[in-house]
Formats: structure tokens, sequence, C-alpha cells
């Protein structure tokens, strides 16, 4: 504000860039709490059924992956537009995106799972078609080339092949810059964002169709990729803001992020959860008018066993209720508030995940979900998010919080609304 | 100022060089308590409404609630229209359907709160209105290239020119000057009416034109406004068009159109067309043909039927020989004979007798497994409600009746009846069952195709044979399956068997 001056830029190896001793401390307990969590929660719900334990793990898995490339999306994005503003929390969606790395690795379940007998995807199970009601042998003929282990193997390596070269593309532009506070590494940066968010879309849409679409085979919606990019995009500007304010509430930062960045973070927050709503609800009006069995039956699953009041539960609380909360630039003006309805949205986003995979679980198998299922797919969710912000700070302990060199920092420090 | 000494004083402004200095008379014009103010800069400048102390707009709320009447009014409307007003079935869906309303209630809301946003803004500026106090003075003009002005209103409270006028000094103001009203005429200028009446005026002229050409005669030819609706470019058969580039009005048929008569008569009727012909050329009369059968009356030529005429072939309708039996059948069932059959007799044709040897014996058409699955299909479709799905007559509907007890029901036959085997009841005469209906059964030409009701018979004698046929019908790479599903039912009939008993002596015991 021209109120106040705005604050200088301080010098690249100030106290306030490097991450406060009190969130350092917490990495080990993430790490190892995470893991035991993860592997808690994935017995508990294997205990329930192999598929179950699975389905929980891939939520948690596509949980942590949307946060990660949301970030991702969100960085490529700041570049593409050559925004100013948003310099200041650019380095915290920076640290989240470069986790694609581990997850990668966390993958490897999945993986397993494909090569199994229905371990995971239905489609796995030899002759599953014909004990499906309603499977039309010659649709899935021409469709079984496509979901084949082996071609599903490939394109996951290739996905993750452009996930983590987008990352490190832009991780290490980022924190080269650091050291050297070269104009020309932000210039090439922002050179390549254009195609780099094209790939990103591509990838994005594959693999939504692979690793979650097709967790119901003949079942299709086009719109599939951008529903899961519309979470993980809502899902990485709260990760976001929630950890700019955790970092300034352990002292990092404390003159660089303003509330005027809550204000902008908060925008997007509640623009992206419209769009999410948007999306969903595209298609899911098209489905419904439509009225087709083919398509509607992902709803149809949904609307029945109990799913039906998680789906007015997401209906209720992913829209109507942040969409109102955020609504106010009174909320968006006061960091704790944005902080709080970050932290509510990532819960929700959990749901939304877990709605759009465990409903899927049943298919070919006997036992149905129990609350030792749901609790291990929660256990598992929040071990692994556990895991990934564990790892989150011991990268943060060994970098700058924030670009500390970049060329229009000075810009960000300045921002305002009004 | 002196010149000015007649007008009215609405405030006083002040010019200001920089941002800086503006910003900082802005803090102290608002620390001294003045209230209505207002600053003017040739951009946004952040902070400066803290700087002068102005309230946040309320134009937010406007739009909110005018988003809201948006939501409201169109959930209203469509409940209202779809709903009470004007009910209509929309691709089967239900009148008030919500999914369906929310695309229009998304979009009302956004219109009505950008109309809101929009209208809002002009009444809290004021808007529309002649003119503004503060381009009284020319200097202002600047405040769009370089300089920057502060304003106080004269109706301030604290309002005092000769304070206001030290305060703006101190504050850095070289040039400080009272606002007066703008005294230019406020009179719209009489040319604006001038011209608006002129372009009154000339947009009737077009009304008046045609106004004066449907009220008058003329002996020229009528103008035509739309041509091509007057003269439109469909022709009749044989006359050349511009439409095409062959210059034919007639075209070729769509591909995989079926002709009337594609199909030979035996197929369309199940009868032998010569022999049937032999015997009654009136049977030939289309039951869809009326006009042919009031014409025909009781002593038709025969003779005089065209060929179409019999393609449609009517199997045991209005022989017009009979009048009372014509007069039965009108009053009755539209199959006949309702009165007099008895229900298990299963013989169709039991009315204006056409004999056995007259149908064809055998399906016309190529009989192979997806002929009969075709069969399978639509028996289940259609036939099987009644039939039941293995032919036993005890369908869906038969079990409703029975259970209800209704009065009226004539239980659907059973197709594993002796009476309706092939040697029996020929293939063609199942087809003319199938067609024309039997007793309460309606006929189901208007239902299924030709092709699929042969495919039904075909189905059915497939259906029937399961009752009459042996393993050694069954092929060799079969039979092992049979086999064991034959011994598994015997098993499970036993086990079931076994229960009951166990249950009916746990019964009797107890008593």
């Amino acid at each position: 504000m021209s109120e106040h001056a705005a604050p200088a830029i301080k010098p690249a190896n100030d106290p306030a860039f490097k991450l406060p001793a009190s969130l350092a401390s917490l990495q080990l307990p993430l790490l190892a709490g995470g893991l035991l969590l993860l592997l808690v929660g994935f017995g508990l719900a294997y205990s329930n059924a192999a598929k179950i334990g699975f389905s929980a793990y891939l939520v948690s898995f596509i949980y942590c992956l949307t946060l990660s490339i949301g970030c991702l999306f969100f960085v490529i994005v700041q570049h593409l537009v050559r925004a100013g503003w948003s310099v200041v929390v650019r380095r915290i969606a920076e640290l989240f995106m470069i986790m694609i790395v581990p997850l990668a690795v966390l993958f490897i379940p999945v993986l397993v799972a494909t090569w199994m007998s229905n371990g995971l995807y239905i489609w796995t199970l030899d002759g599953w078609m014909t004990e499906t009601v309603g499977v039309d042998p010659e649709i899935w003929k021409a469709k079984s080339g496509w979901l084949d282990p082996g071609w599903f193997t490939i394109r996951s390596l290739i996905y993750f092949a452009v996930y983590i070269g987008l990352a490190v593309f832009y991780y290490r532009g980022s924190t080269l810059q650091d050291e050297t506070g070269q104009k020309s590494a932000t210039e090439k940066l922002q050179y390549w964002a254009g195609p780099a968010a094209m790939l990103f879309a591509l990838t994005t849409t594959f693999a939504a169709f692979d690793w979650v679409m097709s967790l119901a085979p003949m079942w299709f919606s086009t719109m599939f990729g951008v529903y899961m990019f519309a979470g993980a995009i809502l899902a990485a500007h709260c990760v976001i803001c929630l950890f700019s304010y955790l970092m300034q509430r352990c002292g990092a930062m404390r003159d660089e992020v303003t509330v005027e960045h809550y204000h902008d973070l908060g925008k997007l927050i509640f623009g992206f959860t419209f769009f999410w709503t948007y999306i969903s609800f595209s298609q899911y009006l098209l489905i419904w008018y439509g009225n087709i069995p083919e398509e509607t039956e992902w709803f149809w699953i949904r609307q029945t066993n109990g799913w039906g009041s998680l789906s007015v539960v997401i209906i209720l609380f992913h829209w109507i209720v942040p969409f109102m909360g955020t609504l106010s630039r009174h909320v968006r003006r006061r960091p704790w508030a944005m902080a709080a309805w970050s932290g509510y949205l990532l819960v929700m986003h959990f749901i939304d995940v877990f709605w759009m995979i465990m409903p899927e679980a049943h298919q070919g198998i006997t036992e149905s979900i129990t609350a030792v299922g749901v609790a291990g797919a929660i256990l598992c969710g929040v071990g692994m998010l556990a895991l990934m912000v564990g790892l989150v700070l011991s990268l943060a302990g060994n970098t700058k919080l924030l670009p500390v060199r970049d060329p229009r920092l000075g810009e960000s420090l300045a921002f305002e609304n009004i | 100022m002196s010149q000015d000494k007649d007008k009215i004083v609405k405030g006083i402004v002040a010019e200001f060089e920089t941002v800086d200095t503006l910003m900082d008379a802005c803090r102290t014009v608002r620390d001294s308590g003045y209230k209505k103010t207002d600053a003017f800069t040739p951009f946004p400048v952040h902070g400066i409404d803290t700087a002068l102390g102005i309230k946040p707009t309320i134009l937010p709320w406007l739009c909110l609630f005018g988003g809201m009447a948006g939501t409201g009014t169109a959930i209203a409307m469509q409940w209202w229209m779809n709903g009470i007003d004007y009910k209509y079935i929309i691709s089967g869906k239900p009148f008030v359907s919500f999914p369906a309303f929310m695309p229009v209630a998304f979009e009302l809301t956004i219109l009505f709160a950008s109309f809101a946003a929009f209208f809002g803004m002009w009444a809290l500026n004021k808007l529309p209105r002649y003119s503004n106090p503060m381009f009284t003075d020319p200097r202002f003009d600047r405040v769009t290239d370089d300089r920057f002005f502060l304003y106080i209103d004269a109706t301030d409270e604290k309002y005092n020119f000769a304070e206001v006028e030290k305060l703006m000094g101190d504050a850095g103001s070289a040039y400080i000057q009272p606002v007066v009203e703008d005294d230019s005429p406020k009179q719209v200028p009489r040319f604006i009416f001038m011209v608006w009446m002129l372009v009154a005026g000339l947009s009737a002229i077009p009304l008046l034109a045609v106004l004066k050409m449907r009220l008058t005669r003329s002996e020229l030819p009528r103008f035509h406004v739309f041509f091509d609706m007057d003269f439109s470019p469909a022709k009749d058969a044989q006359h050349a068009t511009t439409l095409f580039a062959d210059s034919r009005t007639m075209r070729d048929d769509v591909e995989g159109t079926i002709y009337r008569g594609q199909y030979s008569e035996e197929i369309v009727s199940g009868k032998k067309v010569a022999a049937s012909a032999t015997v009654d050329d009136l049977r030939f009369v289309s039951r869809f043909d009326d006009e042919a059968l009031s014409a025909a009356g009781g002593d038709r030529d025969p003779g005089g039927l065209s060929d179409e005429a019999k393609v449609e072939l009517d199997a045991d309708k209005k022989d017009p020989d009979n009048k009372e039996s014509d007069q039965k059948d009108s009053a009755g069932s539209d199959a006949g004979n309702a009165g007099s059959a008895s229900p298990d007799s299963g013989d169709a044709g039991a009315q204006p007798p056409i004999p056995d040897d007259q149908w064809l014996s055998e399906i016309p058409l190529t009989v192979d497994r997806a002929f009969i699955e075709k069969g399978k299909e639509q028996f289940n479709i259609y036939c099987a409600v009644c039939h039941g799905r293995n032919g036993s007559g005890q369908g869906l509907v038969h079990e409703r009746a029975r259970k209800i007890l209704s009065q009226w029901w004539v239980p659907p036959s059973s197709l594993h009846q002796k009476s309706l085997y092939r040697d029996k009841y020929p293939d063609g005469k199942m087809f003319g069952t199938i067609t024309y209906g039997v007793r309460k059964m309606p006929g189901y030409a208007a239902q299924i195709k030709v092709q699929d009701r042969w495919a039904i018979v075909a189905y059915i004698r497939a259906l029937q044979e399961t009752r009459r046929g042996s393993l050694d019908d069954v092929p060799a790479d079969l039979r092992a399956d049979i086999e064991s599903a034959k011994l598994e039912a015997e098993a499970r009939l036993k086990e079931e068997a076994e229960k009951q008993k166990k249950k009916d002596n746990a019964t009797e015991a107890q008593k």
C-alpha cells in the first residue's frame, strides 16, 4: 500500500528466507509418521479386501498427485502470463511441484496392482466383461488394446517423464537463479511456458483417463481430465495459501507475503471453487440429459448404496459452503481466514478424490467397503500427505523460501489490489 | 474569483503537481475531519481511498443481491413455466428437474449481477447527469494529463472557505479555486428535438408505405417482399428445377429405402399366395384400406382389386359375405371370435377359416443362428410378458392377473402344446397370429417388423424343440455340458425337496 512504503528487497541470505527451525524440526516426525500411517492405512484397507486396499492407496496417491501437478501448473501459468504478484509465493508451489519425483516412486504399488488380476483395475481381470452385466464384448474388444497392462505401464512412464521433465526444468531454473540472479533464467522459463502448458494439459487429460477413469473401463467422459485438473488447481492454490500462512506464523517471509497476496490467492481459490463446480456440473448435466445407460452408470453407482449421501455432501460442502464463505473480500483479506478455508478445501478435495475412486472398488469383488476400509483410506491419505510435506520441508531447508533474486521480486513486494 | 461572486459556490478544488503532495494533502484533509471530499488523478493511485478516508463502496452488496435475484427469478420462472403453467415432457425428465434449470439459473445470476453492478455504479455516481461543476474550471482538464486535484464539497459540515484554502496552501497547492455551479443552460437544445422528430418521421415511412400498399388497389403486379415464399422452389414431378445440377426434380431414393412390395406377398402375409387367391380374393383386401372396404360393400368385384391392396393381407377379418360375422367382429375384439374361443384351445385361426394348407408351412427366410438370436430378442421384448420367457404362458402379466383374480383375463396359451407344433400349426399361421392377433391377443404388425416376426416364429420353434427334442439332437461336443447342467439341476431340486420335507416335518411336529 502506498500508505506504507513497499518492503525493501532483503539480501538473499536474510534469515527471513530460511526455513524456520520449528518447521525444520517437524521433518523427521512427518516422514516417519507419514510412512507408518501410510502402511497402517494400506494394511487396514487391505484387510477389508485386496482391491479396496489398492483403491485406498490410489486415493491417497491421486490426492498427492493433484496437489503436485496443480502446483506445477501454477508455476507454468505464472511464467506464461509473466505474473509479478505471485513471485513471493511461487517457491512454495515449486517445492510441491518437484514432489512429482518421489510420487513417481510412490506410483510403483499402483503399477504392481495393474499387473495383478483385478488388483485395482477391473479390466485386468481375465474375462471380466463376461461377468459384468451390460458390457458389449465388441466395444471392449476395441478398448482392450488400449487398456493393457504393458501399454498402460509404458504410458504411465511417459506421463511421469513429462511431469518430472517439466517440474525439474522449472525447479532448477528458479533455484539456480537464487545463486546467479540472471534475468535470462526467467526469460528462458517464460519462453517455454506455452509449450509446457500444452504438454501439461495433454498429459493430465490422459493420465486422468488412465489412472482414474479406467477404474470404470466402459465408462467415458471427455471432460474427466478437466474435472481432475479443476480439483488439482484448486487444491494447489489452497496449499500455497496454507503454507504461506504457516511459514509466516513460524517467522519466515513476514514482510514479503502481505495481505494483498492472500487477497489474490483468495480470489483464485474462490474462482477455482466455482470452476470445479462448473466443470463437474457440466459433466453431470450432459450425462443426465442424455440418459444413456453406458454413460449414466458412473453416476448411478455414486447415487446408490450410500454413495448418494456423499455426493450430496460434496455438492453442499465442496461448492455452496466455500463459495459463500470466500465470496466476501473481507474474508479474503484476512490471512487466517483464507488459511482456514484453504485447509477446509484441502479436506474437501480429499473427499472428492475418494468419491471419484472408491465407489469403483466394489467392482468384481464380493466384499463391500466397511468402516475399516474407509478408515484405511483416510489414514493412507493422511500418511502420504504427511510424507510429502515432510519431503517438502526437508527440501525447503536446503533452499530459499522464495525466489530471492527473481527480477520481479520488487514488483511482487509492492503489489497491491486497490 | 471576483467574476464568480454572484454564482453559487459548490466547493473548493486544489491542484497538486505530484502524487505524493496529493496523498499528503488527502491525509491532512481526512485528519482535519472533512467527509465530503474527492480526489481526481490521471491514473489509479493505490491507497487513495484510505488516504482520503473513503468508505468501501456498497456496490458488491448490490451485485450480490442482483445475483441472488437472478437465481431466484430463473428458478421461479422455470418452476412455474415447466412445472405448473405449461407441462411439457422434455427428454422424459420430470417437469421440475433442477439439473435442467441450472444453466438458466446460472446465466440469469450473471446477467442480474452485472446489471446490478453496472446500473448500481451509475446510481452511486449519480449518473447520468448533464454536467459536473468541476468542469467549469478549464484548468481542471489537465486532470487527464499531468495534474492531481483534491475537492472539498461546500455541504461538508466543517466547510469554511478560508480555512480550507489555508489547509490546501500548507499542503503545497499553488492553485486553489472555488468550484462554481455550472450555469450553462440545462434545457435540451432545440436542434436535438428536431433531429429526433426527423428520425421518427423518417422511420415511419416504410410503415406508411406498407400500409398504403395494403389499403389501396393497384394495377401493377403485387410487390413480393419474400419472393421465394410466394414462389416456392418446390416443384411437381417431371418439372425442371434449378436446385440440383442435373435439373431433375425427381430424386433417387435414399439408400436403404424399402419399397412397397419389395418383400414377396408370401413373406408379408405368411400365406401361399396362389392358393389363398383361389379361395377368396377378398381376403386380400387390406384391413387398413378403408376406402377399398367401404367401396367393396357386400358385392364388390374382387377382380378389380389392385396389386397394392393385396400386399397387406388380412387373415381373419371382415368377411363381406358374412354380415353377421362382420357385425360381431366390429362389436367384439379386433381378432374376432372373442366370445367363443375357449382359452386353452390354442388354435389360432379358428374363425373364418383359412385352411391350414393355405399357410406357408415353413419360414420363407434363411434361418441361421443370428436370425434365431434376433427372434429371441424380439420375443423377450414383445411376447415374454404374457407368454413367459420360456413360452409356458406364465408371463408376468399373467401372474399379475392371476394374483388380482382378474375376471376377464384370458390366459395366454402355452407355446408348448402339441397343437402348436409345426405339423399341426404351420409357420405361416403362427406368423399370421403374431401379425393379426388372436382372441385377446392384439396384432403386432405395427410394432414388429416383418422379418422380426418370422424370426420370432423361428425362436418359438426352437423353444418348442427344448421340450420335445432328445439328447441326440444336440451336437456331440455340447452334450456333456447339458448332462452336467442336468445333474446339477437334479441335485438342486432334490436338495430343495428335502428342505421342504424337513420344514413340513417341523411344522407338523410343532402341531
